[in-house]
């Protein structure tokens, strides 16, 4: 299935701008993509990023079994966004390599249980986790009513140029 | 030859565009709403430059009224009542037979979701309400949308020529921000409703606001050096002859899109009341 995620290069540059802001104890931050979605001709889907909701400083865990630890606070605060704007919510971190980037073991455990959460707020929309790299782009998308997230194929940054991450 | 050098040698001069550039161009899907004085310069420049997907869409056929201006169009044309869309079709494939060429002859609202799958869409169409309407689809799906007018005025000594191109980007300032869209234009159109009589229009400024929206598109979609910054307005001073960057961008530069700023602006806005 054909799931594209397209973001403004402005967007992009201002989320990656906020990731990479030191914390006082986490080793990086974390936030989340306010999107809308559609659907594409032929069953695909289109994700469309509007704006960045960041976790706020003091809603961390001083907790190092990850890189960033989310409290309660964090989860609550962004399910209330999701639920305020109507918007499906992609959880989005950075890991500063080029190339493509993927899922750590714990990335993979945490998004499955935390984001079908957002299904308590905004039950019709699909949700996800995206991780960055320098240049590239990696992503999973929880579609409501599929039996297992999708990759995301496709990451689209829309400037000048038009980038495919 | 075979067909595959031949493919390769005719963009071999516009390498500078960049590295894959011919690969990117290819895969790039681009929409023309209007195929009248400016679309048809529009979509023959695509196929020059090998657009490998190319969506063209208007209810028209060539009429007599149309030859002054419309490039591709012959008397035959006329004679048959050739759907433009046809001619703008049968010019693309003599210049790049590899193209993938879709044509609609009606209107763009009927084809939506063929929209929806393009890179950038130009519109060349007369009416401020279906531009108004072209660019709210454009920005639902994050999709560059490149617009060209050009108007005659009858002056007090004659006539007086005038045009811009504008680039609307997903994030950034719209055509209202721009002052090309505004409540008197619409309401001015509103007024002239089923009114009769063409515009006056004329072949070279379709041309050339054409051959400028087709060097912006270039800059949106391939990695050459050039492609860092661009006006994305431009004005065409008829009269004197000369295209130049707005004096509105400036301003510009500082306006954060009130039109378009709001995340119910972008998918499908009645997404949860459907079945998925």
């Amino acid at each position: 299935m054909k799931v594209i995620l397209k973001i403004t290069d402005d967007l992009l540059r201002s989320v990656l701008q906020d990731l990479r802001r030191r914390h006082a104890f986490a080793l990086e931050r974390v936030g989340f993509l306010l999107c809308r979605p559609d659907a594409l001709p032929g069953g695909g889907l289109a994700i469309f990023a509007g704006a960045f909701h960041s976790v706020a400083d003091e809603d961390y865990l001083d907790d190092h079994t990850a890189g960033a630890v989310m409290g309660p606070n964090a989860i609550r605060k962004a399910l209330q966004v999701s639920y305020n704007k109507n918007a499906s919510m992609l959880h989005v971190h950075i890991h500063e390599h080029k190339g493509k980037p993927s899922f750590s073991g714990i990335d993979n455990l945490e998004t499955s249980l935390f984001v079908p959460d957002f299904w308590h707020v905004q039950p019709a929309l699909p949700h996800g986790a995206i991780v960055l790299s320098k240049d590239s782009a990696f992503g999973k998308c929880w579609i409501p009513g599929a039996d297992r997230p999708q990759e995301i194929t496709d990451f689209l940054s829309i400037g000048a140029p038009i980038t495919r991450l | 030859m075979n067909n595959q050098i031949s493919r390769r040698l005719r963009l071999d001069r516009q390498s500078f565009l960049g590295p894959n550039s011919d690969q990117i161009l290819d895969q790039t899907r681009a929409a023309t709403i209007g195929l009248g004085g400016g679309g048809s310069h529009i979509n023959q420049q695509l196929a020059h430059l090998g657009v490998g997907d190319l969506l063209q869409i208007d209810p028209d056929i060539v009429e007599d009224t149309n030859l002054n201006r419309l490039v591709g169009a012959t008397e035959e044309d006329v004679a048959r009542g050739t759907p433009k869309v046809l001619a703008a079709e049968r010019l693309v494939r003599g210049v790049n037979p590899w193209a993938r060429v879709i044509s609609y002859r009606n209107r763009w609202q009927q084809h939506v979701e063929d929209l929806k799958l393009c890179d950038v869409i130009f519109g060349s169409v007369d009416s401020i309400t279906e531009r108004e309407q072209l660019e709210s689809l454009a920005r639902q799906h994050l999709i560059p949308y490149i617009d060209i007018g050009m108007d005659v005025h009858e002056v007090e000594n004659g006539y007086s020529i005038g045009g811009q191109i504008a680039v609307s980007m997903p994030g950034r300032p719209c055509l209202r921000c721009m002052g090309i869209i505004t409540d008197q234009g619409l309401s001015e159109e509103a007024r002239q409703y089923g009114a009769g009589g063409g515009r006056p229009q004329v072949v070279w400024p379709n041309g050339l606001l054409a051959s400028a929206a087709v060097g912006m598109f270039v800059k949106l979609i391939t990695p050459w050096e050039g492609a860092v910054k661009f006006p994305t307005l431009l004005e065409y001073d008829g009269d004197a002859q000369t295209l130049f960057p707005s004096n509105k961008l400036p301003y510009l530069e500082n306006v954060r899109c009130p039109h378009f700023s709001e995340l119910t602006a972008i998918g499908d806005p009645f997404w949860e009341s459907k079945k998925h």
